[in-house]
């Protein structure tokens, strides 16, 4: 499965929505529910899912979704 | 003086909409609508007299009266605003439900209303869906962003809209005919229908002009949700009551796009909250390098106390100090506040404002004088004041004891008269300014297969005021693992709602319980803090 649509699913399993369906630009403002509370359970269910654990300097450089990809793919490399 | 009570006309939404249209101000202004993705629509208060209007005569070919009761299940929209005030003007009670909560709240509050109707967005349906066969009294869900209707009684609002007429005069409304419903958390049971009445515009237009000070040519920005009764009362009624124009936007917290907002929009009175006004003062000081916020005039908060550090921070770095406000849902408006002209006491609450005598009382009903913790109370009768608990006759009489409403805060008053927050006389967990009942928590928490038994409080956060921090004894046969608390973690924020999501979890061998098998939250919150957990004698073994 691509990366962006493994992270798809945690995105629906997060915000509980059948619907989503995430692209590099997606933002906060493009889906319901995503405020500052949820966002943590989205990292915490993204570093379970992935195996992986983003530092908090990271975490404040996320603009879109395209840079948490970018984080996740940089993490996963061999 | 602006007059707002024309021929004994009570009605909020006729206030808000048609009277200020017939004081000339029609192609005013009421609020610019600000998207989250910054597309921005005016809408005049010849639009919401219009928009509402269409909406009252919509819920009224549907069989809804007076006394009806609808919900509004959305994020920050303008059919939110057009919708609660035509519910208002039919004389229907419109009630706000934030829209991050989860299948439990949602039957736990519609349920307990007996809700008619509810407004709500696609995106949101699958919830209605799943706790759609407990609400046997919920006839008709109005879905705002869907072009035709999918069912009977699954509607379109577009489509409905398209067809209503806007041609509807609300009733003559009394000022004790019931308006709106908040429900606010308990410590124990379920959340509570906390029922306003229409006579409650008097306090709140008062506020709105003798505490935010608002004048016919400002531009107010309440950040407030609308499922949060600063949303209704300040983020709606107050305002626009008023003939004031308000900006809304829709989107979240981002800091650079709020500065941009509160300079390109001209903002002149701002009322945001601690939360929100923490982490502004979070962000790196070169990001307010440039701004030009000489609009501004004052800025509010509301919430949850206001560190004296944000008021330092906020005259360094905005050139304005934060004036603290303090309300509850059940007092339906500002009753403690700063403001201009009075000089402000960081950290403190303020004054009680016009019209309004708090005290604080002592257990045995004494009224404390200066210097003396006791409960925060307040001479009942002020106008914006909930007239119930709905269907909860017992819990509402509790609260009022020889003409005082007791608040459940605890306090201090000073030699001046300024009020100072000491706390809460229950276990009520202020996170972000949302109040959160550790019961529906703790209820979610057992519904997990893995938790045994959970204890839930409240702890000091630096940026939250409170956080929720679970306590979860497991099960024998399962282990704590990452994964057990991202379910946990979706759960509870499915369940109840993300503000109600446990930022901490910690896994113990048992709760402590006193002998009739009640959760000692206050040994669990000492045991957090390091503290003395005091008299544990009612502890079971």
């Amino acid at each position: 499965m691509e990366l962006q649509d493994r992270l798809n699913k945690v995105f629906r399993e997060v915000f509980d929505e059948d619907d989503i369906n995430i692209t590099p630009g997606t933002t906060a403002n493009d889906i319901d529910g995503w405020d500052s509370l949820s966002h943590v359970n989205l990292i915490v269910a993204i570093e379970t899912k992935f195996g992986i654990r983003f530092s908090q300097k990271e975490l404040l450089t996320f603009k879109n979704v395209g840079d948490m990809l970018n984080s996740i793919r940089s993490k996963l490399k061999p | 003086m602006t007059c707002i009570i024309v021929h004994e006309q009570y009605n909020i939404g006729h206030i808000c909409t048609r009277l200020q249209c017939e004081r000339g101000l029609g192609a005013k202004t009421a609020f610019r609508w600000i998207s989250a993705h910054q597309e921005r629509v005016d809408y005049s208060f010849a639009d919401l007299d219009r928009e509402s209007s269409k909406f009252s005569t919509i819920l009224r070919s549907l069989g809804f009266a007076r006394g009806d009761i609808l919900f509004t299940f959305l994020p920050k929209i303008p059919e939110q605003f057009f919708c609660f005030l035509g519910a208002l003007k039919l004389q229907a009670i419109c009630g706000t439900l934030f829209s991050s909560f989860g299948d439990e709240a949602i039957v736990d509050r519609l349920g307990d209303a007996g809700a008619k109707g509810l407004v709500t967005k696609k995106s949101l349906l699958k919830k209605i869906a799943r706790v759609r066969g407990q609400l046997p009294q919920l006839k008709y869900i109005i879905v705002v962003d869907i072009e035709e209707h999918i069912s009977d009684d699954v509607l379109s609002y577009p489509a409905l809209m398209r067809k209503a007429s806007s041609d509807f005069t609300a009733p003559l409304t009394a000022p004790d005919t019931p308006s709106v419903l908040h429900y606010t958390s308990g410590s124990t049971g379920k959340p509570k229908g906390v029922l306003h009445v229409h006579r409650s515009v008097l306090h709140q237009s008062r506020t709105a002009r003798e505490v935010l000070q608002l004048t016919g040519s400002d531009i107010f920005w309440c950040t407030a949700d609308q499922g949060w009764v600063t949303g209704t009362a300040y983020g709606i009624i107050g305002p626009w009551s008023l003939g004031i124009t308000q900006v809304h936007y829709g989107g979240g917290y981002d800091a650079k796009l709020w500065l941009d907002l509160l300079e390109r929009e001209a903002v002149t009175v701002w009322y945001s909250a601690p939360t929100a006004l923490r982490m502004l003062m979070r962000e790196d000081a070169k990001l307010y390098m440039g701004y030009k916020l000489g609009s501004l005039r004052h800025i509010f908060s509301v919430g949850e106390p206001l560190n004296p550090e944000v008021i330092s921070w906020a005259r360094a770095t905005l050139g304005k100090s934060i004036y603290d406000t303090w309300f509850q849902t059940e007092t339906g408006g500002i009753m403690i506040s700063n403001r201009p002209g009075l000089e402000i006491r960081p950290g403190s609450m303020g004054k009680p404002v016009n019209g309004i005598e708090a005290a604080i009382i002592a257990d045995n009903g004494e009224v404390l004088g200066s210097g003396r913790q006791g409960a925060l109370c307040l001479k009942s009768g002020w106008p914006s004041m909930f007239i119930s608990y709905l269907n909860n006759d017992t819990i509402y009489n509790q609260k009022f004891h020889h003409e005082y409403y007791h608040t459940g805060d605890t306090a201090v008053r000073d030699s001046d008269g300024y009020y100072w927050f000491k706390g809460r006389s229950d276990d009520i967990i202020n996170t972000a300014g949302h109040l959160i009942s550790p019961f529906e928590i703790e209820s979610a928490l057992l519904e997990v297969e893995e938790v045994a038994e959970a204890g839930v409080i409240g702890a000091p956060d630096a940026l939250l005021f409170e956080k929720v921090v679970a306590f979860v004894c497991l099960h024998k046969q399962y282990d704590w693992s990452k994964e057990l608390e991202v379910k946990i973690r979706l759960y509870v924020s499915n369940k109840v709602s993300s503000m109600a999501t446990p930022q901490e979890i910690a896994i113990v061998d048992s709760i402590p319980k006193n002998k009739s098998g009640k959760i000692m939250r206050r040994v669990l919150r000492a045991r957090y803090l390091g503290q003395d957990a005091g008299d544990i004698s009612t502890m079971e073994d």
